[in-house]
């Protein structure tokens, strides 16, 4: 191996140019062939039982995300300036393009069904804004008692008022959301127009989030530039350490559109785990050549090179291939996105290791060594404090260590305590600010109504016409009634029952006393016949098949957090004995639904390949080290970083998302770099037979230092995003920055203390340096 | 031979059409569309009518209904039975319709579970006819006098020549921005009739399936209404017909819905 690569770096120039067209090639792809995944759907397997029959009810019932236009008017809503609004915003609506015409429901579209003393009235509620005040009172009370409307459609203080447009699957575009804004603008005044549901709010974020990105990340890599050439001091080591970082996440994007893989929202999170592991191996290796320039020992620049690969080359592969063996384990996952993550960032990560071996060589020869000789006096200086620092901090952590060790359990306890903490939550809401538009709006309305998120429940039975059969209609009333009563988070709910209990009341002098599930199946058959017949139908197949054997009950949520979905769920969990007893099968849908069950998944996923990479990591070092014992070491600050990433999540009620459950993969790539490095030196220094304190100083000194640089450099450059207007982005800073800090105090304190007192690599048989 | 066929027929076509379209100069658009609203279907009727709904993944519900028609000059009376499924059996429907134009039509219902009849009263004559794909305007009680009609052209559809006569509606608020229908000048039975909604997008496609002489008039046994846009599909056949019979007056009657039918 070593060989070979001396035998290229014998052609810098061709070696640079090569690599210089591949890259132009991938640049190319990338630029011509990336394609963005925007499709929420696109991301969810599926083949999973659970979104097979999510995406089934679906189209059962028609069951669509919707935008919810609030009006308000302060003053009440009764006066035909705003009942005129009410009918000129349902129409645009029902004139924007994503939108079925007859997919928009408001208070204009609704059908008044009310019971008269000689029989039944089927009628809209209005087709021109009232004018006198006496109409506007009939309006009043005819929305007064019809329970499907009052405190559904017009807020039972009567001062706002919903137009709630069902969106056709991915018809939601930015320019939809700005066509709706602009729309809702134009209306505003005396009243106050507000806009929410998932569709928004989904949309805003996908928005956002780059957007914030796009600002954010040139700041992070000026700031990684300044702190680079802060700490190598060389505007060529800062440069060429970069490049590799560039070109490794071209030839990955442009490998990706190459194989016509799309860009998911996950995969952005690619160029983050190269930054953070790749400028590693810059780091070590000028940081590697520094320190032997320093001895004075070499003079040619071709010496130093094969110097710096001879030493440099095995850690830097031992660490990339155990890095992308960690990613390729996310191959385990259920869902794509994260498998393509996974899979390149391995790719990603092994790019680096052959930019690092063959283009940072390769520029040093070609264009020379860093010019650290210019900072000699400054270096002297350094070198005076920073040899007995390195040695002064590596005496302390033996010193102290049986305090360290106890620090370190204490500490690992408390993650252990803190990760009983942690919650997941698929919410979209929780990313935002709690004083942002988005949020404010979403209060409101759910204040006012029964709730802006939904939970569908869906019941079926192999037998047709099960929906006519009272028993079972009342168990399922007997649910609604129970989440309903039991739950503050649940403000509404409505089932093929509304319907009926509704025509059962009118159908009998609008009596209260009838505002029941009809005795018999004959009387509901008739009553949905008669409702047919007058009614809209197409309202019913919302609620029930037309074979009434399945049937869908819809839950308003005042919150889409996972807690209160599951909150719902586990309240309709105790019924469904009773139910089962009837021969009724009840399954969940909707999108907050499969959020849940996506989030859950990705987690699930996250942690069983956690575990994978921990052990294959484990063997591999083992392997590598030729030593058991320094292979479970070597996953101490894996282990170390994941306990306290995880840890932390739960004592700052940091709650667990896709965003945040990915970056325990950082832990581990982080974990290996850091750990093989400074093993693999350690492991160096001590066959060098200057006996172990002498070993482990110099390692501290080298190893240690480079690690501290990365540390110092990473973090700085992320720590930047804590600054970020949008909440996921800034846990992603604060996390990234936290595993690179617990990484390294892991590595040099904790293992340190490890691979010293166990008297690692100290046998009869010592060390050997050659390559595999 | 199916070449030379289709040579003849258009042979056929070219040689006829200036003929046709010279001999039937003289009938309007306007006047096409009241002699398909006016063709005589006798003063009675009654039969069985079995009406199929087809949703877009193929569900079909099968209605089989009773139904009694007697003309009142230009109004209309009709009373209809349900006989399956079984959980409906004997609900029934009433409906008189009038010609005067603003009348809303008066409508009842019984249900056998409550033992009741009501009233309905509904708005619209655009409302769908018992939960089907077609309106009771769809179903011939539209008046002429609404819409603006238009003579577009002749054509022959299988050697069967038809006048297409388009039809605009005069009220905004209307469901249809217009129809266009095609007419057999000879029974003046409109045999197709495409509805578009008020965008101008074709919403419902109405197809006779099939039509007989009875009693010499000309009757409409089968038809067949699809929604594009929905994909929903509502097929009604009439079988048992027996026109002119002498319905009497008293089965238009609340006593006569809570009977049933025997």
């Amino acid at each position: 191996m070593y060989k070979i690569l001396i035998k290229l770096l014998k052609y810098p120039r061709a070696v640079l140019t090569v690599i210089l067209l591949m890259t132009v090639v991938f640049f190319i792809s990338m630029k011509t062939g990336s394609r963005m995944e925007t499709d929420l759907d696109e991301y969810m397997p599926q083949e999973h039982p659970a979104f097979v029959y999510s995406t089934q009810a679906e189209e059962w019932f028609d069951i669509k995300d919707s935008i919810i236009i609030a009006i308000e008017n302060k003053e009440g809503i009764y006066n035909s300036g705003t009942i005129k609004k009410i009918i000129d915003v349902t129409k645009a609506l029902q004139k924007t393009d994503g939108i079925e015409k007859a997919d928009v429901t408001s208070l204009y579209t609704a059908d008044n069904i009310i019971g008269t003393e000689w029989g039944l009235d089927v009628k809209p509620f209005f087709k021109k804004a009232p004018k006198t005040a006496e109409k506007l009172q009939i309006l009043k009370d005819n929305v007064r008692n019809n329970e499907m409307i009052y405190g559904r459609l017009v807020s039972e203080d009567e001062t706002v008022t919903l137009i709630i447009a069902e969106l056709e699957d991915d018809a939601f575009t930015t320019e939809l959301y700005q066509d709706i804004r602009g729309l809702a603008a134009g209306f505003e005044d005396p009243e106050k127009i507000y806009i929410a549901g998932r569709p928004i709010v989904e949309g805003t974020m996908a928005y956002l989030g780059p957007r914030d990105m796009k600002k954010m990340v040139p700041i992070v890599i000026l700031v990684i530039i300044i702190i680079l050439l802060l700490v190598i001091r060389s505007f060529k080591a800062a440069f060429f350490t970069l490049l590799v970082v560039l070109i490794s996440t071209i030839w990955t994007f442009g490998l990706m559109a190459f194989l016509k893989i799309p860009i998911y929202a996950v995969s952005t999170m690619i160029p983050v785990m190269l930054i953070a592991i790749g400028v590693a191996d810059g780091i070590h290796l000028y940081n590697h050549l520094e320190l032997h320039l320093e001895k004075g020992e070499v003079k040619s620049r071709s010496e130093a090179v094969s110097q710096m690969v001879y030493s440099m080359m095995n850690p830097v592969i031992m660490t990339s291939v155990t890095t992308a063996v960690g990613f390729i384990s996310l191959l385990t996952s259920q869902v794509y996105p994260i498998k393509y993550f996974g899979l390149f960032t391995a790719f990603g990560v092994m790019s680096a290791m052959i930019l690092s071996l063959v283009l940072i060589p390769s520029g040093i020869i070609v264009f020379g060594l860093p010019g650290w000789r210019s900072q000699k006096k400054i270096q002297i200086k350094k070198e005076v404090n920073t040899i007995p620092l390195s040695v002064w901090f590596s005496q302390k952590i033996i010193s102290y260590k049986y305090f360290i060790v106890i620090l370190t359990a204490v500490t690992i306890a408390f993650s252990v305590y803190g990760m009983t903490k942690v919650w997941i939550d698929s919410s979209f809401l929780a990313k935002f600010e709690k004083d942002s538009e988005i949020v404010m709006t979403d209060n409101f309305i759910n204040s006012k109504f029964g709730g802006t998120s939904t939970l569908n429940v869906i019941f079926d039975s192999k037998n047709e016409d099960a929906f006519k059969n009272p028993q079972i209609l009342q168990a399922v009333e007997d649910i609604q009634n129970d989440v309903e009563n039991s739950l503050e988070v649940v403000g509404n709910s409505f089932s093929i029952n509304d319907y009926l209990k509704r025509m059962n009341k009118v159908m009998n002098e609008d009596k209260e006393s009838f505002n029941i599930i009809p005795a018999t199946n004959n009387l509901i058959a008739q009553y949905l016949l008669l409702y047919e017949m007058s009614g809209d139908p197409e309202n019913l197949w919302k609620v029930i098949d037309v074979k009434y054997n399945k049937a869908n009950l819809t839950f308003q949520l005042k919150s889409d957090s996972s807690q209160s979905i599951t909150s719902a769920i586990s309240v309709i969990e105790k019924h469904l004995p009773r139910l089962e007893d009837l021969g009724v099968g009840v399954h969940y849908a909707g999108s907050g639904y499969t959020g849940l069950v996506f989030t859950d998944l990705i987690l699930k996923g996250q942690i069983l390949s956690l575990i994978i990479s921990l052990v294959t990591v484990i063997v591999l070092l083992s392997f590598m080290f030729k030593n058991i014992a320094a292979g479970i070491i070597g996953s101490v600050p894996i282990i170390i970083t994941a306990f306290i990433g995880f840890g932390v999540m739960g004592l700052f009620n940091i709650p667990l998302s896709t965003t945040t459950a990915l970056l325990s993969s950082i832990a581990i790539g982080i974990g290996i770099d850091f750990a093989v490095h400074f093993i693999e030196q350690y492991r160096m220094n001590l066959s060098d037979k200057k006996g172990k304190i002498a070993a482990a100083e110099l390692t501290m000194k080298t190893a240690g230092r480079a690690l501290f640089f990365n540390a110092f450099v990473v973090i700085a450059g992320f720590i930047v995003l804590t600054f970020s207007v949008f909440p996921p982005n800034r846990a992603l800073g604060a996390l990234v920055s936290l595993n690179m800090a617990t990484s390294l105090v892991g590595t040099i304190t904790i293992m340190y203390i490890m691979l010293y007192s166990l008297n690692i690599f100290i046998k009869p048989d010592k060390g050997e340096t050659n390559e595999k | 031979m199916k070449n030379r066929n289709i040579l003849t027929a258009l042979l056929t076509l070219f040689i006829l059409i200036p003929f046709t379209v010279s001999s039937q100069n003289q009938i309007t658009g306007e006047e096409a569309i009241y002699k398909v609203y006016n063709r005589a279907e006798g003063n009675d009727q009654s039969g069985k009518l079995v009406m199929t709904l087809i949703n877009k993944r193929g569900d079909t519900r099968v209605r089989e209904i009773a139904q009694f028609i007697k003309a009142y000059g230009n109004d209309e009376k009709k009373i209809m039975f349900f006989l399956s499924p079984s959980d409906v059996k004997n609900t029934s429907f009433m409906n008189w319709s009038y010609d005067e134009k603003g009348k809303n039509d008066d409508q009842w219902i019984y249900l056998p579970a409550l033992k009741k009849v009501k009233r309905i009263s509904s708005d619209s004559k655009g409302d769908s006819f018992m939960g089907s794909d077609f309106t009771y305007d769809d179903l011939g009680d539209r008046h002429p006098s609404s819409d603006t009609h238009n003579l577009l052209k002749e054509e022959i559809i299988d050697g069967e020549k038809y006048l297409v006569v388009e039809s605009v509606t005069k009220d905004d608020d209307y469901i249809y921005s217009k129809t266009v229908t095609w007419i057999m000048p000879d029974k003046w039975i409109g045999y197709k009739k495409d509805f578009y909604d008020e965008d101008g997008d074709l919403l419902k496609t109405l197809t006779v399936k099939d039509y007989r002489q009875i009693n010499g008039y000309w009757i409409i046994t089968e038809s067949e209404m699809h929604n594009v846009q929905k994909d929903h599909t509502t097929v009604m056949k009439l079988s048992d017909l027996k026109l002119d019979t002498g319905i009497p007056d008293s089965k238009f009657t609340e006593r006569m819905m809570k009977r049933g039918h025997r």
